[in-house]
């Protein structure tokens, strides 16, 4: 009997999947305002798609999407802090496991690497993890948002915007900085001016991993022969990965250089 | 001036007012409460190894002083034996001292009196050899009456007497 219903599930599915393949074929689409072209341009400069931000001002689609990100995390936090923490037992259940182990992974990078001093580092790390890695994966709710010129777009990664990347890799040099100062005075801001192109290094390389994941994805979906099965791969495992991967190599680097910077000085015998 | 990329200052700003933001909602909603949390559950834990700790080495120190105790137990029960034995020999040589004292004092009442009944037995049978010989010569003076014979004879008894 449960057999015959499974094998009756996936052949609806089938079929379902068939008739949706031909209709995507058979109705046209109304097509794209924008090239291809255009649209990689725009994904770049940001001068063509703007949104306005409560009236204020027109800014890039990157910078509504933090603002998304900000919001969505700070309703998450509160429904968190107000109905899951003050039940935290001394043995975890899933959700506070998952909480837990969040939460030790970014103490424990901001301790392994930075042994001396690492209560604010240990903070931040887990902040910009967290932003960076959600940030990216917002792309794949597709969340519509309306431009300036009248036409929808979806919401972008944040961090696919080169402002966004420029401030979150000069915040880590500026966090590096700070805590070569508290914990070395000079020689920390020395130590810390010697790695001069962290700051755009650590910029562009997010720029230029989550663009290219955002212009990747605009390919694909641009085509339609493109369209069955692939987004699969490359929307959803893709942006996964590299939201997992990003969030990484972040707050590795400023874990590593905040321990490098902040490690007391020798005196020479 | 022509930034490259579009870079706006402003929007980099904007995009740091809300990363300012979002780090004081995660930090005070989220990492701390957890941190503290499992912080807590941390000195928790640390606290109960502790105390395993410190009442296994009280355990491992009660063991030994034990084992120690045992030890000077027996050395004691040993030394007292020791001092028992000696007592006992003490005891027993005082003992065999007063029974030999005793002993000497029983064996020389004996001799004593073993002497002075010797004596009086000797006293009793001189009388009586005296008598068997005075009714002797009384009765040989009797038969023969020759006084010279009991000159003689006087003069022996006389002798003997000396002797003794």
């Amino acid at each position: 009997m449960d057999k015959k219903k499974r094998t009756t599930g996936i052949v609806a599915f089938a079929i379902l999947a068939l008739i949706l393949m031909i209709g995507t074929i058979i109705v046209k689409s109304p097509g794209s305002h924008e090239s291809i072209r255009e649209l990689m341009r725009d994904a770049v400069l940001h001068n063509t798609n703007k949104i306005s931000l409560f009236g204020l001002k027109d800014v890039n689609p990157g910078l509504i999407s933090a603002v998304t990100v900000t919001g969505i995390l700070f309703v998450i936090a509160l429904i968190i802090r107000i109905f899951v923490i003050p039940k935290f037992k001394m043995i975890p259940g899933k959700l506070q496991l998952i909480l837990e182990t969040l939460v030790g992974f970014f103490d424990n990078l901001a301790k392994s690497n930075s042994p001396h001093c690492n209560k604010f580092l240990g903070a931040y790390v887990f902040a910009a993890g967290v932003y960076i890695f959600v940030g990216t994966i917002l792309e794949l709710f597709g969340i519509q948002v309306v431009t300036t010129h009248g036409t929808s777009m979806v919401l972008p990664a944040p961090l696919a915007d080169i402002n966004g990347a420029i401030m979150i890799g000069c915040l880590s040099y500026l966090v590096i900085l700070s805590g070569g100062i508290a914990e070395n005075k000079l020689k920390g801001v020395g130590k810390t001016l010697k790695e001069f192109s962290l700051p755009i290094s650590m910029s562009f390389r997010l720029f230029g991993a989550l663009l290219s994941g955002a212009l990747v994805t605009e390919l694909v979906y641009h085509y339609i022969h493109l369209s069955y099965g692939l987004p699969v791969l490359v929307g959803v495992l893709f942006t996964l990965l590299h939201a997992l991967i990003q969030a990484y190599v972040l707050t590795m680097l400023t874990s590593l250089f905040y321990g490098e910077v902040t490690e007391p000085a020798h005196e020479k015998k | 001036m022509n930034v490259p990329l579009n870079i706006d200052w402003q929007q980099i700003l904007l995009h740091l007012l809300n990363f300012v933001i979002l780090f004081a909602i995660l930090n005070f909603l989220l990492y701390n409460p957890v941190k503290k949390f499992m912080d807590k559950r941390f000195e928790y834990y640390k606290g109960i190894d502790d105390e395993a700790k410190k009442n296994l080495q009280q355990a491992e120190e009660m063991k030994k002083k034990y084992a120690e105790k045992l030890h000077s137990a027996d050395s004691e029960i040993e030394e007292k034996r020791q001092a028992s034995n000696k007592a006992l020999s003490e005891k027993a040589a005082q003992s065999m001292i007063l029974a030999k004292q005793e002993a000497d004092k029983i064996i020389s009442e004996a001799y004593k009196k073993a002497k002075n009944e010797r004596n009086i037995i000797i006293s009793e049978a001189q009388d009586e050899i005296t008598d068997m010989v005075t009714r002797a010569t009384e009765k040989i003076i009797l038969e023969s009456g020759v006084s010279e014979s009991y000159e003689q004879f006087l003069t022996a008894v006389e002798r003997s007497n000396e002797n003794e």
